[in-house]
Formats: C-alpha cells, sequence, structure tokens
C-alpha cells in the first residue's frame, strides 16, 4: 500500500467509526446480550439469576408460545400474499401514464407514511360494532350478517383485521417495486409477443411475468422479513392478536414480567430472521 | 396493455383507480370525519357531519378557556366538611380539576419533535459519512461493514427491546427520566442511522466520480471535495434522508412505551394518544382531532418528499 | 514550470498489470501526447501522474520532486476529463473560478482572467448558465477554461474531443494547439484519434498492452515506426504489410525483385542462406504512386503488370486495392491518375520509404 492509500482507507475508517461504533454498541452487542440474557431469570430492575436452558425448556411447553406461532404464521401468509398481490394489481394498473396519475399515487403512498397510531384509530372506527361503517354495511346496508359484532374484540376475527390493515399499509411498498421494474421491461417484448399472436392475458403470462419473477421474490422475501419484526401494527390496532412480537412484548413488559423468557423468544426469532436476512443478502441484495 | 381505448375499458379503468383510491384514503377521510362530528352523529355512517363541530381541535390546540369544571356536589359536600385536613382536601379538589387539561397536545408534539427532528439531524450526519466512506473510499473491510449494515438495517426493534433496556436498566439511566430519554434517543438514531446510509450510499455511488476527481484537480482535499461538491449534489436526496428519518421517529412507539411510559411530561405524541385511547378520557373526536394533528406533519413532509425528489440533477455535468 | 519523468511504472489491478513499466521523459513545455488502441493503459498512465491512481511500482517526478506520496491537489495540475466533470450545481462561471476562489486569489484577479479566457473561449454569453443547459461543444470549452485559468504547472487531458463530432472535434483541436503555443505548459494528452496525435504533439508516445511501443516526433512515429504495431497503428489508410523473402541482392515480393543496397532497411548484417529469410514488407498506401507523379531524382521501384480489383475515390485522391503476395494492398493514389477496373497498370513506390521488419517479432530490421 502506498502511503496515499494508506491515507484514503485511514479517511474511510475515520468517517465509519462513529456508525460502527454506534450499531456496534446499540445493535450488534443487544443481539449478543439477548442470548446471555436468555439463560437467566430476568427482573424488571435488572436482577438475574442463571437458569440455564430453563427459559427455553419453559417456551417450549408453553401452549401460548405455539399459538402465538401459528398466529405469526397466518399473519405472515395473509400479509405477504395480500401485500404482493395488491401491490401487483396497483403496479399493473398505473404503468401506463394518465392524467392525474401524480395524485392517484401521492393518494395510494399515504397509507404507508402516515403515522401508525392515528390510522389506527381510523380503523378502529371503521370496524367499531355500534358506529362503523363496515357494520352498517354488512348488517344494515347489505344484511349479509344477522347482527353487528365486534370484529376486533374477537382475536379469532381480530387477526384478519389486522392482515387487512398489513396489507392496506404495505401494499404501496410492493407496489413501488414492482413498478420499477414493470416500466423497465422493453415494449418491444410485447409487441413481439402480440405479433406472436398473444392477447393481453397471454402476454401477462409470457412477458410480464417471467419479467417479474425476480421482483416478486424481493417482496415477499421483504415482506417476510419485516413482518415478522411488526410489532406496533398489531398491537395498537388489535392488542389481542399474539403474534410473536406481540407475546414477547407481553412477556418482557406486562403482567407477570420475565424478561429472561422474552429474550429467549428473541432469540429463536432473530434466528429464524437471519435465515430470511441472510437469503436476501446473498441472492437479491446488489448494493 | 389494459385495452384502454374501448370505452368499457376506460370506465374498468377509472372505476379501478376509484376504488383503489378510496380504499387508500378511506380510513383517512374517516378520521377526518369523526374528528369534525358531534356524538350524536357518530353512528351516522356518512362521512360528511351533519354539523361542523371544531371543538375537539380547539380543546387540543388551546384555543378554549379553561373551563369551570362543576365539582359534583357529592364531592362539594366532602370538601366542605370541616374535619378532613386542608392537604387531604387539595388533593381531592385538584384530582378533579385537573380536567381542565386534558390532553396537552402542544406539549407531546414539541417532544415529538425533538426528538425526531434530533434523531434525523444525527443520524443524517453520521450516515452522509458512513455512507460517503462505504461507497466511495477504498480500504478492507468495506465489504463487510456493508453488509453488516445491511442486516442490522431489518433487525427489528422487537429483537432489542429486552436487550436494550437491561443495559440502560444496569447502566443506571432507565431510571431517570433524562436517562430515558437519552437512551430513547439514541435508539432513535440508530433506528434510522441503516436506513438513512443505505439510501445515501446508493445515491453516492450514481454520482459521478470524475467529479470529486475533478475538484481534486482544482486543488480541494478530499474533505473539501465532500463538502463543495458532493454534498451540494445530494441536497435534494439529503433531505429526502433527513425526511424519511423523520417519520420514522414521528411514528415510533415501541420505544417510547419501554422507556417513557412512566415519565408522562415526555410522552411523544404516539405515546400520548395511545394512552389517551386507554384512558377515561377518550372520546372519539377528541382522539380522531388529535389523530389527524399527529398526521398533518408527516402528510406535509410526504409531499413536500416527493416533489423535491424530481429532478436528480447530476445529468449535464456529465457526459456530452 | 514542471518537467516529467515516470521511471519503470507499474501499475496493477490486484493481480493484473494493466502497466507494465513504462519509461518516459517529458520536457518543461513539451506537449505530449499518449496514444494506443482501447485498454492499452493510456488512461491510467494520465491518472497516475494526476495522482488519482497510485503507481505499483516506479517513480513519479515532476519538476523536482517525487509526487508519489502527494496528494493530487497539491501537485499543481489541471486536467480536462473525457466527460468534462463539470459541478452541475455551479454556473459557468463559477465552474471556471472555482479553484482560484479555493485559492483565495483576489477578485480583481480572478475577473481579469475570467474575461480573458472566456473571451478566447468565446464563452461570454454562457457564463451565467448552468453545464446542463449547454450543449457539448460549450462544455469542452467550459471545461478546458476551468483548466487554464489556474496557470497549473502541467495540463492533463483524458480525450478531451472524444465526445465532439467531428467538425467541432477538428476546431477544438486547433484552439487546443494555440492554447498551448500561447501558454507554453507541459501538457499530456491522450487520444486514440491519430490526427489529434499527429498535429498536436512535440512526442509522440505510442502505448500498447502497457508497454510503450515507440515513442519520438510525429514524423519520427509515421516514417520510421519500429514495429508493425506502431507501423499499423499510425496512419490512415494504415500500412500494407505483405510477405516477402529478403536474400542478400535484393527483396523479393511475389516475383519482383527490389534492390536491397536501396532500401532503407541496409542495416541487416547477418549473413542470408542461399533460400532467403522471410520478411515482412511494410508500405504505406501513399508511397505508391503512378510513375508520373514522381520526379526524376527519386529512387522508385515499378511494379509492372498490377491488376486493379477495386477504385475507391475519396475526393482529393483515390484508393485502390490489388493483390500482392497474396494480400491485397492499398495504394493511394493521385485523382488525376487515370485508372479502370481489371486494367493492369504499372505502379512506383519510393524506395527508401519500403520498410522490413522481422518475421516473428515484428520488430524492424
Ligand atoms: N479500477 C480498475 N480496476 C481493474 N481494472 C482496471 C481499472 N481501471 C482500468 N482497468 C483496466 O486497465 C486497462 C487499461 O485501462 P485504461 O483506462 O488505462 O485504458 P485506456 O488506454 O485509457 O483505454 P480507452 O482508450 O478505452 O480509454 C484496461 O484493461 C482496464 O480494463
Ligand atoms: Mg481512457
Amino acid at each position: 500500500m502506498t502511503p496515499l492509500e494508506r491515507a484514503e482507507a485511514k479517511f474511510g475508517w475515520k468517517l465509519v467509526t462513529p456508525t460502527i461504533l454506534i450499531l456496534g454498541l446499540l445493535i450488534l452487542y443487544p443481539l449478543m446480550y439477548n442470548v446471555y440474557l436468555s439463560f437467566f431469570d430476568v427482573q424488571l430492575n435488572g436482577y438475574k439469576t442463571f437458569v440455564g436452558f430453563e427459559n427455553y425448556i419453559k417456551l417450549l411447553t408453553n401452549t401460548d408460545y405455539y399459538s402465538a406461532i401459528g398466529t405469526t404464521s397466518l399473519y405472515l401468509l395473509g400479509t405477504v400474499v395480500g401485500t404482493t398481490l395488491l401491490g401487483l394489481a396497483m403496479a399493473l394498473l398505473l404503468k401506463d401514464p394518465f392524467k392525474g396519475r401524480g395524485l392517484v399515487n401521492a393518494a395510494i403512498m399515504l397509507p404507508y407514511v402516515a403515522p401508525v397510531i392515528s390510522v389506527v384509530f381510523g380503523w378502529q372506527f371503521l370496524f367499531d360494532p355500534i358506529s362503523g361503517v363496515v357494520n352498517y354495511l354488512f348488517v344494515d346496508a347489505l344484511g349479509i350478517w344477522s347482527e353487528r359484532t365486534n370484529l376486533i374484540g374477537n382475536p379469532d376475527s381480530a387477526l384478519w383485521v389486522v392482515v387487512l390493515f398489513d396489507i392496506w399499509k404495505h401494499a404501496p411498498i410492493a407496489y413501488l417495486l414492482i413498478l420499477s421494474k414493470l416500466v423497465s421491461v422493453s415494449r418491444d417484448q410485447y409487441e413481439a409477443a402480440a405479433i406472436d399472436g398473444y392477447g393481453p392475458i397471454g402476454r401477462f403470462f409470457h412477458v410480464t411475468l417471467p419479467e417479474l419473477y425476480f421482483v416478486l421474490a424481493t417482496v415477499v422475501l421483504l415482506r417476510l422479513i419485516w413482518n415478522l419484526n411488526r410489532f406496533e401494527d398489531v398491537y395498537l390496532l388489535a392488542p389481542n392478536v399474539q403474534t410473536l412480537p406481540i407475546f414477547t412484548y407481553y412477556q418482557a413488559f406486562t403482567g407477570v414480567i420475565d424478561q429472561g423468557l422474552a429474550a429467549a423468544t428473541s432469540v429463536i426469532q432473530l434466528a429464524v430472521l437471519s435465515v430470511f436476512i441472510w437469503f436476501y443478502i446473498k441472492k437479491i441484495m446488489k448494493w | 396493455m389494459l385495452g384502454k381505448r374501448t370505452l368499457t375499458g376506460r370506465i374498468g379503468f377509472a372505476l379501478a383507480i376509484l376504488l383503489l383510491v378510496s380504499f387508500s384514503l378511506l380510513p383517512f377521510a374517516q378520521i377526518l370525519s369523526t374528528s369534525l362530528k358531534h356524538q350524536y352523529d357518530w353512528g351516522n355512517p356518512s362521512l360528511i357531519p351533519q354539523t361542523i363541530n371544531l371543538d375537539a381541535y380547539k380543546e387540543l390546540l388551546g384555543l378554549t378557556e379553561a373551563k369551570k369544571v362543576e365539582m359534583p356536589a357529592a364531592i362539594q359536600k366532602i370538601l366542605n366538611n370541616p374535619k378532613l385536613p386542608q392537604d387531604k382536601k387539595d388533593a381531592i379538589s385538584a384530582k378533579y380539576m385537573s380536567n381542565d387539561n386534558l390532553f396537552p397536545f402542544g406539549k407531546y408534539m414539541l417532544n415529538s419533535v425533538i426528538f425526531s427532528v434530533g434523531a434525523a439531524t444525527f443520524s443524517l450526519v453520521f450516515s452522509v459519512m458512513g455512507a460517503y466512506s462505504i461507497s466511495r473510499l477504498r480500504f478492507k473491510g468495506q465489504v463487510v461493514i456493508q453488509r453488516s449494515v445491511l442486516f442490522v438495517y431489518m433487525v427489528g426493534g422487537v429483537l432489542l427491546m429486552v436487550p436494550l433496556y437491561q443495559m440502560a436498566m444496569n447502566i443506571g439511566l432507565a431510571s431517570s427520566l433524562w436517562g430515558s430519554a437519552f437512551c430513547l434517543f439514541l435508539i432513535y438514531i440508530v433506528q434510522t442511522l441503516p436506513v438513512g446510509m443505505y439510501m445515501l450510499g446508493n445515491y453516492f455511488r450514481g454520482i459521478p466520480f470524475a467529479l470529486e476527481e475533478a475538484a481534486m484537480m482544482d486543488g480541494c482535499s478530499r474533505k473539501e471535495a465532500i463538502i463543495k461538491v458532493v454534498l451540494p449534489l445530494s441536497l435534494p436526496m439529503l433531505a429526502t434522508v433527513f425526511i424519511y428519518c423523520f417519520i420514522i421517529g414521528w411514528n415510533e412507539y415501541l420505544f417510547a412505551s419501554v422507556f417513557l411510559k412512566q415519565y408522562p411530561e415526555f410522552h411523544t405524541l404516539p405515546l400520548a394518544l395511545q394512552e389517551l385511547f386507554v384512558s377515561k378520557n377518550a372520546i372519539w373526536d377528541r382522539i380522531m382531532a388529535a389523530s389527524m394533528l399527529t398526521l398533518a406533519p408527516i402528510v406535509i413532509c410526504f409531499l413536500f418528499a416527493s416533489r423535491f425528489m424530481k429532478g436528480g440533477k447530476t445529468d449535464g455535468g456529465v457526459k456530452g | 514550470m514542471a518537467a516529467i519523468t515516470l521511471k519503470n511504472i507499474v501499475k496493477s489491478y490486484d493481480k493484473t498489470q494493466v502497466v507494465k513499466g513504462i519509461d518516459l521523459a517529458i520536457e518543461d513545455g513539451e506537449f505530449v501526447v499518449l496514444v494506443g488502441p482501447s485498454g492499452c493503459g493510456k488512461s491510467t498512465t494520465l491518472r497516475m501522474i494526476a495522482g488519482l491512481e497510485q503507481p505499483t511500482s516506479g517513480d513519479i517526478i515532476i519538476g523536482d520532486r517525487v509526487v508519489n506520496d502527494i496528494e493530487p491537489q497539491d501537485r499543481n495540475i489541471a486536467m480536462v476529463f473525457q466527460n468534462y466533470a463539470l459541478y452541475p450545481h455551479k454556473s459557468v462561471k463559477e465552474n471556471i473560478v472555482f479553484a482560484l476562489r479555493r485559492l483565495k486569489v483576489d477578485n480583481e484577479e480572478i475577473e481579469r482572467r475570467l474575461s480573458e479566457i472566456s473571451e478566447m473561449l468565446q464563452l461570454e454569453e454562457l457564463l451565467e448558465r448552468k453545464p446542463a443547459d449547454l450543449s457539448g461543444g460549450q462544455r469542452q470549452r467550459v471545461a478546458m477554461g476551468r483548466a487554464i485559468i489556474r496557470e497549473a504547472d502541467v495540463f492533463l487531458f483524458d480525450e478531451p474531443l472524444s465526445n465532439l463530432d467531428s467538425k467541432l472535434r477538428s476546431h477544438m483541436r486547433t484552439e487546443i494547439g494555440k492554447i498551448h503555443n500561447k501558454f507554453g505548459r507541459t501538457s499530456v494528452y491522450v487520444t486514440h484519434d491519430q490526427v489529434e496525435a499527429m498535429t498536436l504533439a512535440d512526442k509522440v508516445v505510442v502505448l500498447h498492452d502497457g508497454y510503450i511501443a515507440q515513442s519520438g516526433t510525429p514524423m519520427e512515429i509515421y516514417l520510421n515506426p519500429t514495429n508493425i504495431f506502431v507501423a499499423q497503428f499510425i496512419g490512415s489508410p494504415s500500412m500494407n504489410i505483405i510477405e516477402g523473402t529478403l536474400f542478400n541482392d535484393y527483396l523479393d515480393i511475389d516475383g519482383y525483385h527490389l534492390p536491397r543496397n536501396q532500401l532503407s532497411n541496409v542495416a541487416y548484417q547477418a549473413p542470408i542462406t542461399d533460400s532467403g529469410l522471410k520478411v515482412k514488407v511494410g508500405i504505406r498506401p501513399d508511397f505508391f504512386n503512378d510513375k508520373a507523379f514522381f520526379s526524376e531524382t527519386e529512387i522508385t521501384f515499378n511494379f509492372t503488370g498490377l491488376t486493379i480489383d477495386l477504385i475507391e475515390p475519396m475526393g482529393f485522391d483515390k484508393e485502390v486495392l490489388f493483390n500482392l503476395a497474396g494480400s491485397s494492398v492499398k495504394a493511394r493514389l493521385d485523382l488525376r491518375s487515370d485508372i479502370t477496373l481489371g486494367a493492369k497498370i504499372d505502379l512506383l513506390v519510393d524506395l527508401s520509404r519500403v520498410l522490413i521488419f522481422d518475421h516473428k517479432t515484428e520488430q524492424r530490421l
């Protein structure tokens, strides 16, 4: 290395040092510390006693944990499928320029940027058993349901409200990703397919879909990664839907506090998450 | 491609757009509508209030005169009881009188602004430095850092809440007001830094390196080239990153609830709103008005950012 | 004032060497042009002089300093980039005076130099515009202005004209020549356009695959290339290479016997066997002509009875193709030559311009 190259490297390290320190101290270290904590009985005030694998045993024999895994799986399935499909539909619909596309774009991006806490109340009101428009629609206007129901109050139906909420909020991301790929598909391909006698549907399956394969995989993977960690959107809308993050939060901060158990839950979850992330960085990310 | 040329095609297209936009905007419309309705109007499925009611906004923004709270007769009787010590009396009357400022919206808003603007500022500075380093300078270990940042970017807050809380507890920060606030501040920086680095890293890579080389030929050091050429060129992106980080901080609930729950003076808007919702003061119009006011800055920022982002300014300087 | 010396410069990226040991002395005020095919290491060499790349080994000396460890900004060098690299956020004026502002040159001096340069480059009308609002040629002139105003010791140019159309290119080429004559700074100019090389250079350096294939004045390079690579790279249309056999007394090309003692390469002294020595013979298309266009005094050789396969009128002259020793040979003839397709003609060649190269090494004998 020449002195100039060494100077450049030194400057490089100098610039990333704050980042490395902050991220190391507040993310990488806590992740490891979390593993450590998972072998202790941890009180809210920081008092710890070593318990070995007891947290894990407790966790793996806890039926609530399994039901949280089940809920999470349903949540992931619903949101991944829904978000991807809606995003795809939006992208196909808005692909070609038309008058007012800018406004429509802004409108559909809004759910994504809006604070969860605010929009959650709008949703709660929509599903409110007394005043909500959903009940009005299905009971009074259409007569599909025989009586007004508290959809959010019942954990089973609340799960699907939460899923719908997530689709509403995150389809815009999928839309953006898919759209950017879609507009880069060259017209020639469509024209060639049209000349080969394919109609719109044939063109979709033979041209569009193969081109989108990769970006759809990206969307699915990203949804899995983010939604596995999703806390606020679920907890604030329907605290009775216990996906894993909410399960962990309850263990750690409410009722009978057991932070060691929460740590153990997080450790397992991190392991699963790491697989997704590894896959993402390895296969998809070009940074 | 959708056969938009035929009439039915056009109508179908317009309907689909309408449906999509309604789906996206309905909850917002509901919030706005309910925030403006009188209580008797809530059950009315129409989004348009029968009469506009601005009381909730006035109350939140402190535009109403502090109402003299009527004390229930029973309480009045207790207070008139001469046997009761004066301090007990004060406590009771304070409890009933304190209702006059149910929801100090301005204070919460200020807290939110301080946390999210402050964190976004630090985050922006650090991410400019870090992103420049890993996207433009050549040194060993770059790739590892890049990957780690990406990894860290995707680790969600829920996985960190227990260890971070325990760490704060161990060094005694979590048990004091300012310590907790400081922790939260750091956490907001950490939550936004990887995003900022990621966005800026990609952006810097798109700025032709020849511009910096030209600056060096013009006698600038690397540092000067960054300050005088790279940063001015990145202004739209810097603004976008700042806004993005700001939005993340503004919207955050989880860590605010972990660290600040017991310190009401420092509540941020999301935390305060949630507390309001579960408290006895929860009235739909008040909640909705507060939601609306929490939402407004974000919507403005977003519209601003999406306009600002057009016109990436690097073309023209390079290539004929 | 600065001479530049490159001492055994090597540059490797990872394991691959792209510059493989360059020695070059550039005198103060000299205009040196680096030419060579794409990827031969021209830009890399230039960028090492600028300090934008570091040599893997070897020394770079500018003036009396070894600059290897000196940052680019401290080398007092100005450079014009291929894509101009104008600062998009600054006006033309701010682009040009950026370096001076940094040096805290006083305002009066800045204005003086600016007006001088903007007049010279016809930029007066454009000073307030942004680079995005300029045409390619205008951007190029701004880039030139930005480099000149510094009055740096050394000017570096990396294919500054390659993005212009041919008319503008030849105009700017002339301008660059004028500017060099005016300021007389040491200049290193990278191009793969040999016209630029021939017209601008005091010294041409032909790079080939990381080595210097030859360096010298444009005429030396043109008339006396030391190897087939240089011979064919310089000159357009490029030099004909024909199989031949060298005997003690003559050079045999397809049955024509060119007398050995009148060829330019008489230096070859080693004895030649009776079966002769296989060689490659180089003759530039320009050195063929009709009998009518040679003076009596020139020593020529007459290739008789050639059959013309193709005639391409080029305006001022015409190019004809014929077959010699199995290769298609091109000759550039005067427009007035009276030649028809398929006819048998005689062509004369100036014997002192016939070059003989080793068959294997392709070096001049
Ligand atoms: N940063 C780099 N990493 C690896 N190889 C490089 C790098 N820069 C240049 N090279 C290689 O070095 C060789 C010389 O490159 P250089 O840019 O000097 O060529 P050049 O003569 O300027 O060509 P051109 O006329 O096309 O500009 C090329 O083969 C190129 O691929
Ligand atoms: Mg080059």
